[in-house]
């Protein structure tokens, strides 16, 4: 009995999915009917009876289109939890400059309006993703529409074979009506598999995507770049160069009081001495901040062990082999790890610190934990972005779980080619 | 003293030599890599050599890798390594065999150039020198730290100038303390910190080092 009801809740529960999938599927071949219908109704010799159907079947079957992918995504995404990724383009930001004109990274629009409903235009007419949604319209009909209608077209012929005396059409009317019982519960759900198969973002779309996220990565690794660069030299500016011109100036004047004044000389000797002392230990941070001197010897590991000898937690550095990569990717693994012990001292208010680094077929991944007081946030603008950022340009991901009273554990990974 | 000098920039070698022969010593080779190093090293037998970490071939740690090989090969070679930068991990790889004979400093500790000349001779006769630098960041580092929170002040000082490899007369100059002092805060500070004290200066210092370097 309760199987009996199960069943019964099923069949309707399928009946009216089967009739939605038909009606959404079948809306655009729905246009076109239409047009077919006005052309034969305006009849031929009026040169309208083709111009118009045409006109309307282009323009409703591309505006059909878009709508028409949605619903499927979302019924799919409601009724089988399958969440199908869409892959239209964004827009990007528009911004206005200094002349007051908006650039919206196709043209310049007096005002803001302007140039969000132009972005809008060109961004929805460029996107490679119509070609999908088109090709969608046209395969979805012949496949999950045709499938879907048979528990309605069942129902259609039961109300029509039935009503008729003659015992042939009642026969026809029962076979239907049994189609539609048994196929109800499973009619609709071939529209997974197409939607699957049509809908996902194709290869010209994710090649799109994968451009647009390159250049916004080319543009974040050039502009930290340059404020690098910039950094060095203003340091090397205002530190080293600035001591050795002064130590030069004593030693000068040394050399010029030598006969007269010994001891004046030797103290300014003592102090061009401290001098040199002093800028030496400038360019030492410096080099440190650019390229640390053992990650330079022996690598990231040892770099990193080193790092954790000179931090004041108590840090264990477990690591399972000698590994090498290239330049690159170790120094910004290096800065990274160095970032996240900085904050466990600074932020976390840590005492103990665990590193580990191992390495799979496919990626690298670190781990940096501490027992500090979590509640680590990530800031557009601060330390952690800037990681994420670091590695990004390596395709390499950061986890931050970090509930609030600790411990924080953080973990980067960066793929790797299989050794 | 007869003294080997590896270093691969020629005007650091050229003033190294100069300096060294100004105070009355030797040198009776010069290396300029790693591999020549390490041939100097084992053929000369010198009472002292002055090592540099970074050389070429590969510009990494050539130099550091020489000395540890040589001193392998014939331990307690006594070896002093001179970098621009010094790093508690090469600190600990060359204190690990614990026989001495190992000096390890920041290139411009040569500015003072008596006492360079004096922890090269310490070096020589098989005691230690390390630089104030090194000695701070294995006081400072997480491990040490805990353990050296009983130590006063003066006793911590004391702890690091000893581990730098000065004797009990040397640390009293720089703090300007009696000797007397001195054996005071060393007897304390090895008893709280439960290391035997030695008369030996040599090993007491080593044995300070040992307990710093044991993570």
């Amino acid at each position: 009995m309760r199987h009996l009801g199960s069943w019964l809740a099923r069949v309707g529960v399928g009946f009216v999915r089967a009739c939605v999938v038909t009606v959404v599927s079948l809306l655009v071949p729905a246009v076109w009917a239409a047009a077919v219908a006005l052309g034969i109704w305006w009849g031929a010799g009026n040169p309208w009876s083709w111009v118009a159907p045409f006109v309307l079947v282009c323009v409703g079957t591309l505006a059909l289109s878009r709508p028409v992918c949605r619903m499927v995504r979302f019924l799919v995404a409601r009724w089988t939890a399958t969440v199908i990724p869409s892959g239209y383009r964004q827009t990007p930001q528009v911004t206005q400059l200094s002349t007051g004109y908006w650039w919206n990274g196709f043209s310049y629009e007096r005002t803001s309006r302007d140039a969000l409903l132009d972005q809008r235009w060109r961004v929805r007419w460029q996107d490679p993703a119509n070609w999908r949604d088109l090709r969608f319209t046209a395969v979805a009909p012949l496949t999950a529409g045709v499938v879907a209608s048979l528990p309605p077209a069942g129902v259609a012929a039961a109300a029509l074979g039935l009503s008729q005396p003659a015992p042939s059409a009642r026969l026809v009317g029962a076979f239907g009506l049994v189609v539609a019982f048994v196929s109800a519960p499973y009619a609709w759900r071939f529209v997974e598999p197409v939607a699957v198969r049509f809908l996902r973002p194709t290869p010209a779309m994710a090649l799109a995507d994968r451009v647009d996220e390159l250049t916004a990565q080319r543009a974040d690794a050039t502009v930290a770049q340059a404020a690098e660069i910039r950094r060095i030299e203003r340091d090397l500016h205002d530190g080293a160069q600035a001591r050795l011109v002064s130590l030069g100036l004593s030693l000068a004047t040394a050399e010029k009081l030598m006969e007269t004044d010994p001891v004046q000389a030797r103290a300014l000797m003592r102090e061009a001495r401290a001098g040199a002392t002093a800028s030496l230990t400038e360019l030492r941070d410096l080099v440190r901040g650019i390229n640390p001197p053992v990650l330079n010897d022996r690598g990231l590991v040892d770099a990193v062990r080193a790092l954790a000898l000179d931090s004041p937690l108590e840090a264990d550095v477990s690591a399972d082999l000698r590994l090498r990569l290239d330049p690159p990717i170790e120094s910004a693994l290096y800065f990274g790890v160095a970032e996240l012990l900085t904050n466990a001292v600074k932020h976390a208010q840590a005492t103990r610190a665990r590193i580990s680094i191992s390495r799979d077929t496919t990626t690298i991944v670190i781990d940096v934990e501490d027992d500090g007081r979590g509640g680590a946030r990530e800031r557009a603008d601060g330390g952690l972005a800037g990681l994420r950022r670091r590695l990004a340009v390596f395709d390499g991901t950061v986890e931050i779980t970090s509930p609030a009273g600790g411990p924080t554990l953080v973990r980067m990974m960066v793929p790797c080619e299989s050794l | 003293m007869r003294i080997v000098v590896a270093e691969d920039l020629y005007l650091l070698r050229d003033g190294m030599v100069r300096l060294l022969e100004a105070y009355g010593h030797q040198v009776v080779a010069t290396a300029t890599t790693g591999t020549e190093t390490l041939q100097a090293l084992l053929r000369h037998r010198p009472d002292v050599a002055v090592v540099d970490v970074r050389m070429p071939p590969t510009q990494s740690d050539e130099g550091l890798r020489a000395a540890l090989a040589a001193r392998r090969e014939l331990p307690g070679l006594p070896v002093l390594i001179l970098s621009q930068y010094v790093e508690q991990l090469y600190a600990r790889e060359l204190l690990a065999d614990g026989s001495g004979g190992i000096g390890y400093f920041l290139k411009d500790s040569v500015f003072d150039a008596d006492q360079f000349i004096d922890a090269l001779e310490r070096v020589a006769a098989g005691g230690t020198a390390m630089d104030p630098a090194v000695i701070a960041k294995l006081l400072s580092s997480g491990s040490s730290n805990r353990r050296l929170e009983q130590l006063t002040e003066r006793e911590r000082s004391v702890l690091s100038l000893m581990a730098e490899g000065l004797s009990n007369h040397a640390i009293g100059q720089r703090l300007f303390l009696s000797d007397g002092a001195i054996s005071k805060y060393t007897t304390s500070m090895f008893g709280k910190l439960g290391i035997t004290d030695d008369d030996n200066n040599n090993r007491r210092v080593l044995a300070v080092l040992a307990y710093l370097n044991n993570p």
